[in-house]
């Protein structure tokens, strides 16, 4: 991996077992700080669960959005 | 019309599966792997904590006749210039299915692998699945600590499955005022999926059992487990599901790997990116859907159906039984357009989960279509979604 800031893009529309939230930690897991990582998900379930995500791992979600056929949400890593 | 040549990496479930459903008077059908026996996995939870016996076969007597079996072990397969490499020589194909599963790796979370090394585990080895029922039973009390090491975990209910069953075992030996039981997940709840999580959850809380979420685990030192998010705990005897990556075998181009070495495949027709002939099969995949035994065999009958000029789709439907321990038990059932089911525990749930046992290797040869089929249609997520979601 580069030392650059990436964005990482994870496609989880589709996923209901084991769900959008098991892509986003094994994001998570791939990413360093400073990355933004952008989720799509048909699960509605991943609004919830970023949020909660992102209180207890101290990252930021800089937005989520209600799009007709998905759920687009764009985090910032700002701790590993 | 000459054959057309399909070499299958792996002999796993999803490798037998299409090898078998193929009809060998177009095709020619070779499968390679580097062992030549099948080991019944979802078995290893029961050697862990039951002490029974893992089923195996040996794969040349699952397979039709007229299918070729190697043992030979995979080192390249070259997409781009349809040839597989293996120890002990080349395979030319006119289509590839790659079949081949997904292998732990501790070595990515320091501290693991000793672990894994000393106390066994249940997902990879018959002989590690022995060591955690010896563990266990030479357990006198303390804290046992149980959970997923990465994200990604091979049969996603199995992690919550072996911190059940080994409260059954603990309450079964009297050392239940003696142990603490702590359940670790990188999840914000017990299961993933929360649909199913409000049916277990609960199961886990009365049974005593905490559940410590948000636990990605980062490392291991001195019997203490820590996460990325900054949380530790302590332990005596720890039962710990190594991080699972794709098979060892490199490809032309890279890019059709991801950064865990699962393979890029379009979630329906089961396609390898960017090549018409070419499929990947199974937990080998990275579609978003469970890494189960049903996946591999749902997928193995949409790509023979496309092979053999069908059309067909996978829908990314999950059948995935769920022990609960006390001879009850659920199934994890969904797909890419429905949310999972609140299944409710029941007997037969559990009864359905025994008698896979039994069934399994005939399975393979397609023995049991016709019930698989009507299995399917009768746990339709719509169907059961309508009947069970609030």
């Amino acid at each position: 991996m580069s030392m650059e800031e990436n964005k990482i893009f994870v496609d989880s529309r589709g996923s209901s077992c084991p769900g959008p939230i098991v892509d986003l930690a094994k994001a998570y897991r791939n990413s360093k700080v400073g990355d933004t990582i952008e989720i799509w998900a048909t699960d509605k379930g991943i609004k919830n669960d970023v949020t909660a995500w992102a209180q207890k791992t101290g990252n930021q979600v800089l937005s989520i959005e209600d799009q007709p056929d998905k759920v687009v949400v764009i985090i910032k890593i700002l701790k590993r | 019309m000459e054959k057309k040549r399909v070499v299958i990496v792996g002999g796993g479930a999803g490798g037998i599966i299409l090898a078998n459903s193929l009809n060998q008077k177009d095709f020619d059908v070779t499968i390679l792997d580097k062992s030549d026996t099948q080991v019944f996995q979802p078995a290893f939870l029961y050697a862990a904590f039951m002490g029974k016996e893992v089923p195996t076969k040996k794969i040349p007597k699952l397979i039709k006749k007229g299918i070729k079996f190697k043992l030979d072990p995979v080192k390249k397969v070259d997409l781009t210039n349809k040839k597989v490499f293996t120890e002990g020589g080349e395979y030319a194909y006119d289509y590839i299915v790659v079949a081949t599963g997904t292998m732990s790796d501790a070595s990515t979370v320091s501290g693991l692998k000793e672990i894994d090394d000393k106390y066994g585990d249940y997902h990879t080895s018959i002989e590690n699945a022995q060591r955690v029922w010896k563990n266990l039973n030479s357990f006198k009390g303390g804290t046992i600590v149980l959970g997923q090491a990465s994200p990604i975990c091979k049969c996603p209910p199995s992690p919550i499955e072996g911190v059940l069953l080994t409260e059954m075992l603990i309450n079964r030996r009297k050392l239940k005022d003696r142990t603490k039981l702590v359940f670790f997940t990188p999840y914000p709840r017990a299961y993933s999926a929360e649909p199913i999580n409000n049916v277990v959850e609960p199961i886990m809380n009365e049974r005593g059992i905490q559940i410590m979420t948000f636990f990605d685990l980062d490392h291991i030192d001195a019997n203490t487990l820590y996460s990325l998010e900054g949380d530790q705990i302590k332990f005596d005897l720890p039962i710990i599901i190594p991080p699972f990556k794709g098979a060892k075998i490199d490809y032309e181009p890279k890019t059709v790997l991801d950064d865990d070495r699962f393979i890029k495949t379009d979630k329906f027709n089961m396609r390898i990116q960017g090549f018409d002939d070419a499929f990947a099969i199974g937990d080998a995949t990275n579609i978003p859907t469970s890494k189960a035994g049903v996946g591999a065999h749902l997928e193995a009958k949409i790509v023979a159906n496309i092979l053999q000029g069908k059309e067909d789709k996978f829908d990314g439907r999950t059948n995935c039984p769920f022990d609960l321990g006390y001879g009850k038990g659920t199934f994890v059932i969904g797909s890419y357009d429905q949310p999972v089911v609140p299944y409710p525990p029941s007997r037969l749930n559990h009864f359905e989960k025994m008698m896979m046992e039994k069934i399994y290797w005939s399975s393979l040869k397609g023995t049991f279509d016709f019930i698989f089929n009507l299995y399917f249609r009768h746990t339709d997520p719509i169907k059961l979604n309508k009947k069970f979601s609030k």
